[in-house]
């Protein structure tokens, strides 16, 4: 781990020509994965990443340094660079005491996923997969990997901050291909964890290999959807990225702090239909966004986004909030130490509602059940968004009818909260990789299933 | 520094203590410096550096890979253990073994000695780029932000076979993005270019105003069949999605449509797609490819006709053909895989005026989002959010906005109706990097109001 007596030298390094801030993050993560395709482990790789990135602040302006190199020389040149790049404000190094701090591990693991034996992760990922291959004859391709990462970070900053915290996750991820008349359509279920390889009790592995298959089957018998301004009810778990892309990107500092969301200044304004309260909370127990301190040294917390429709907070990072004058909230996340953080989203759902599931559905005449989702974008300025359906059925005078395929929704953020007119209470997650300027980091989207008065469906009929 | 040699020491003795016979080491370090402006002024600089090895062996009919960050003895001698448990747990049969070299290779065309660009260039740079914007339009405003970056990376691969081959690659790019608002609406664009002699970084900067300010009062696209013409970007972007289905393992898995079809018409007879790993104007060359086997040039799609796949030494040996030198890694760290260099849908001899007249009525398409969950390689399907102006009378007219284009990857490669005259390359700081012209498609779905 990180020796404190280096970092106190580094950081004085880093103010030493007049920043006002310095901060230093250390990493040592393992990565192992695993992939199988046709029933065979194809192949077995692992990676040690590890690092510092080194920052110091003056005002808001920042600049960033990051090494792989993590000797004390290494930090030394890392330090002396940031202090050369942040100009010549001043000659003094501050003497820099750091007070190590306990951080409580709220995330439980029983079997690590890396120490265990790689024939028992084999023997998982072998399961789903030949499930998924016998599902039905049509299945012509099966691709699974199974993942885990132990990734331990240290963060001290001039504030005399110094914390550790270790993370744990672990994932499985099928792909299942049906093929029929020369035509291909896909299926995945992909469900993760902060934990070991308990995650596949909660997930045996056998129903991720059929829910994959069962969706690649479903869409080779679908037809291609219509396209359209329609009705939406949108299904639970990763349905919640929906909210994740029309509204909680445009809701961090990142974009918020510069002026540039369709946010900005919304703060106790009702920007939401009253029935949507939406959360982003870090500190849910083994939950695949959750972590015990951001990468900014920062204990994570429950932050309540929008509450009954009206706009109560903003995720906030440490440079976000001297952009905006707020509070941090727990929210400074980043890939690895090559990236300088920025404020992210951990695990964001829309609470349970007042609606009961089936009058949601029973209250469509036409319109499209989005059954199960892909990942999406937005542009926080204009709000516009998208986002793809991987399994969708046509709903029919308050029934759910047959499957259409190669969906995606689009709209702007604010339009599509007002017209998220009901709520069910069905609150469940789903897992996804979120991209954004400080790179790609675990995020858990959520919600019941709820219902878009209307929204455009990008089809082919 | 690192000690290389030392490190590379360490593995040997401790492979060959170990009985292990086949290894390869790749290793990829790199830096870069980065600095950027919001509002004009200097907000941000970063700079960082970093190398990682990966080891790969091939023992007992397998192949195992690890890899790590940390240059210590200890962790290379723990590399090939960790490297050989890996084998062990692997069932697929390794058939190729590590490359033993080639005889040849095609000159390292990556600029020799060219150097990258110090942190007092790139903030002239990212300031001088911010005032072109600024005094270009009085409607830019707050938001707006400029970056300028230089970046350089070597790979190098050492192998058992005594192979030892290493390539280094320097790019550096300006960006922009404007935020401008006419009172009432904000808008943006985003400009990226290769900063060499010949670049116009004001250009660049009036290119990227006018895009954002063309975008205000866009209005919407009723649904329908539409003719489209897809801008040189876009389509670039469309065929970098698909990709993939390009790749012989993909194939081989049935992941590809175009599995078996070597040698049948898969587009339109006016669509020739090549794969050139020197390609001038790509930011970066590579000699060789991820297993140390030399890149060439080639013809994907000649006329329409698929003229190969693209393979690495593995699924070659399955078709009992010979690599194309399309080997690579995602990272690495990553288990070798195939990728193209610059893979180009090539010109055609059409004016973008000559196209737009061919559309007669449609819609240029000028923006595509959600690629990476909207695109579906392994059916062709997409369904994407876009954005751009109506054609009237073969005309660019009105911006429109807020509507998808949905379509098949495979058909609409087959109904390719006209090509433009000029390709441009996209901006990368990897060897992959795609082009296309601006393409005219007839009857797309455009589902919008």
């Amino acid at each position: 781990m990180l020796n404190r007596i280096y970092a106190e030298e580094a950081i004085g390094i880093a103010m030493s020509t007049g920043a006002d801030f310095a901060e230093i993050f250390f990493e040592v993560t393992r990565n192992g994965g695993i992939t199988l395709i046709d029933n065979k482990i194809d192949s077995v790789a692992d990676n040690t990443i590890t690092g510092v990135g080194i920052r110091a602040f003056l005002g808001t302006r920042t600049v960033y340094g990051s090494t792989s190199d993590t000797t004390r020389e290494g930090l030394v040149m890392c330090a002396r660079a940031v202090a050369e790049a942040m100009g010549d404000f001043g000659e003094d190094t501050p003497s820099i005491t750091l007070k190590p701090m306990e951080i409580q591990n709220i995330h439980t693991v029983k079997t690590p996923p890396l120490s265990s034996d790689i024939k028992l992760r084999c023997d998982l990922l072998r399961e789903a997969c030949y499930v998924a291959s016998e599902y039905d004859k049509r299945i012509a391709q099966v691709q699974g990997n199974i993942t885990g990462v132990e990734r331990e970070i240290c963060i001290a900053n001039s504030e005399g901050l110094f914390v550790t915290d270790r993370q744990t996750r672990t994932r499985m991820a099928v792909n299942a291909v049906a093929s029929s008349d020369g035509e291909n359509q896909s299926g995945r279920c992909s469900p993760g964890r902060s934990m070991g390889l308990e995650t596949f009790e909660l997930f045996p592995p056998r129903e991720i290999g059929k829910t994959a298959a069962a969706q690649a089957i479903t869409n080779l018998e679908a037809d291609y959807c219509p396209a359209g301004e329609m009705t939406v009810a949108i299904e639970n778990g990763f349905g919640g990225v929906i909210f994740h892309e029309a509204c909680g990107h445009s809701l961090e500092a990142t974009s918020v702090g510069v002026g540039v969301s369709q946010m900005c200044g919304k703060l106790g304004e009702k920007i939401a239909n009253e029935k949507v309260t939406a959360i982003d909370d870090g500190t849910v127990k083994n939950a695949w966004g959750s972590v015990n301190v951001d990468d900014e040294g920062t204990p994570t917390r429950r932050n309540v986004l929008i509450e009954n429709g009206v706009l109560k907070s903003y995720m906030i990072d440490r440079l976000g909030s001297r952009r905006m004058g707020m509070k941090m909230t727990g929210s400074g996340r980043r890939e690895s130490y090559l990236y300088e953080p920025t404020s992210r989203m951990t695990n964001t759902f829309i609470d349970n509602g007042p609606d009961k599931n089936e009058d949601i559905i029973a209250s469509i005449e036409y319109g499209l059940y989005a059954k199960s989702m892909g990942g999406g974008s937005v542009n926080p300025l204009t709000g516009a968004f998208n986002f793809a359906v991987t399994e969708g059925y046509i709903v029919r005078n308050g029934k759910i009818c047959e499957a259409v395929r190669g969906a995606s929704l689009i709209g702007t953020g604010s339009d599509i909260l007002q017209n998220i007119d009901m709520v069910g209470q069905n609150l469940d997650v789903g897992q996804g990789m979120c991209g954004s300027s400080s790179g790609s980091v675990p995020t858990d989207v959520g919600q019941p299933l709820i219902r878009v008065s209307k929204i455009t469906v990008g089809g082919r009929k | 520094m690192i000690d290389y040699k030392a490190l590379m020491a360490v593995i040997k003795s401790e492979a060959d203590s170990l009985g292990v016979k086949e290894y390869e080491i790749y290793s990829k370090s790199g830096s870069d410096t980065t600095v950027e402006t919001l509002n004009g002024e200097i907000n941000a600089f970063s700079s960082g550096t970093f190398s990682g090895i990966c080891l790969r062996v091939s023992n007992g009919g397998r192949m195992g890979y690890a890899a790590t960050e940390l240059m210590e003895e200890s962790e290379m001698r723990s590399l090939v253990h960790r490297a050989l448990e890996n084998a062990k747990a692997t069932e697929k049969p390794d058939e190729v073994g590590i490359y033993s070299g080639a005889d040849s290779y095609g000159m390292d065309k990556n600029p020799r000695g060219a150097s990258q660009m110090d942190a007092a260039e790139l903030k002239s740079i990212a300031v001088r780029t911010a005032k072109g914007l600024y005094s270009y339009s009085d409607k830019v405003t707050d938001g707006t932000s400029t970056a300028a970056q230089s970046s350089s990376f070597t790979v190098r691969i050492s192998n058992s076979h005594g192979l030892d081959l290493e390539a280094s690659a320097t790019v550096s790019v300006v960006a922009c993005e404007p935020v401008i608002s006419d009172g009432q609406a904000k808008e943006s664009a985003y400009e990226l270019m290769k900063l060499d002699e010949d670049s116009d970084i004001d250009a660049m900067a009036r290119q990227a105003v006018d895009t954002a300010v063309s975008k205000l009062g866009a209005g919407e696209v009723k649904s329908g069949k539409y003719n489209v013409v897809i801008d040189s970007r876009r389509m670039r972007m469309l065929l970098s999605a698909f990709s993939s289905v390009f790749s012989a393992k993909n194939a081989q898995m049935g992941l590809s449509l175009l599995k078996g079809k070597e040698g049948e018409r898969i587009a339109s007879e006016i669509v020739t797609i090549t794969d050139d790993p020197m390609r001038d104007g790509a930011c970066v060359m590579m000699p060789f490819d991820a297993e140390g086997v030399p890149t060439r040039r080639k013809n994907v799609v000649k006329n329409g006709v698929l003229q190969t796949l693209l393979y690495n030494r593995e699924t070659a040996k399955r078709e009992n053909k010979e690599s194309t030198g399309n080997a690579s890694k995602a990272g690495y760290a990553s288990p070798v895989s195939t990728s193209p260099y610059a893979f180009c849908i090539e010109p055609g001899d059409r004016s973008l005026e000559e196209l737009y007249a061919l559309a007669g009525d449609g819609i240029l398409i000028t923006k595509l989002t959600g690629l990476h969950a909207g695109a579906n390689a392994t059916t062709g399907d997409f369904s994407l959010e876009s954005a751009g102006f109506m054609i009237r009378g073969g005309k660019v007219c009105e911006p429109v906005k807020s509507f998808t284009v949905a379509g098949n990857f495979f058909e609409l490669l087959k109904s390719i109706a006209a090509l433009s005259d000029t390709v441009e390359l996209s901006v990368t700081g990897s060897s992959t990097t795609f082009g296309s012209p601006y393409v005219l498609v007839r009857d797309m779905s455009v589902a919008g109001e």
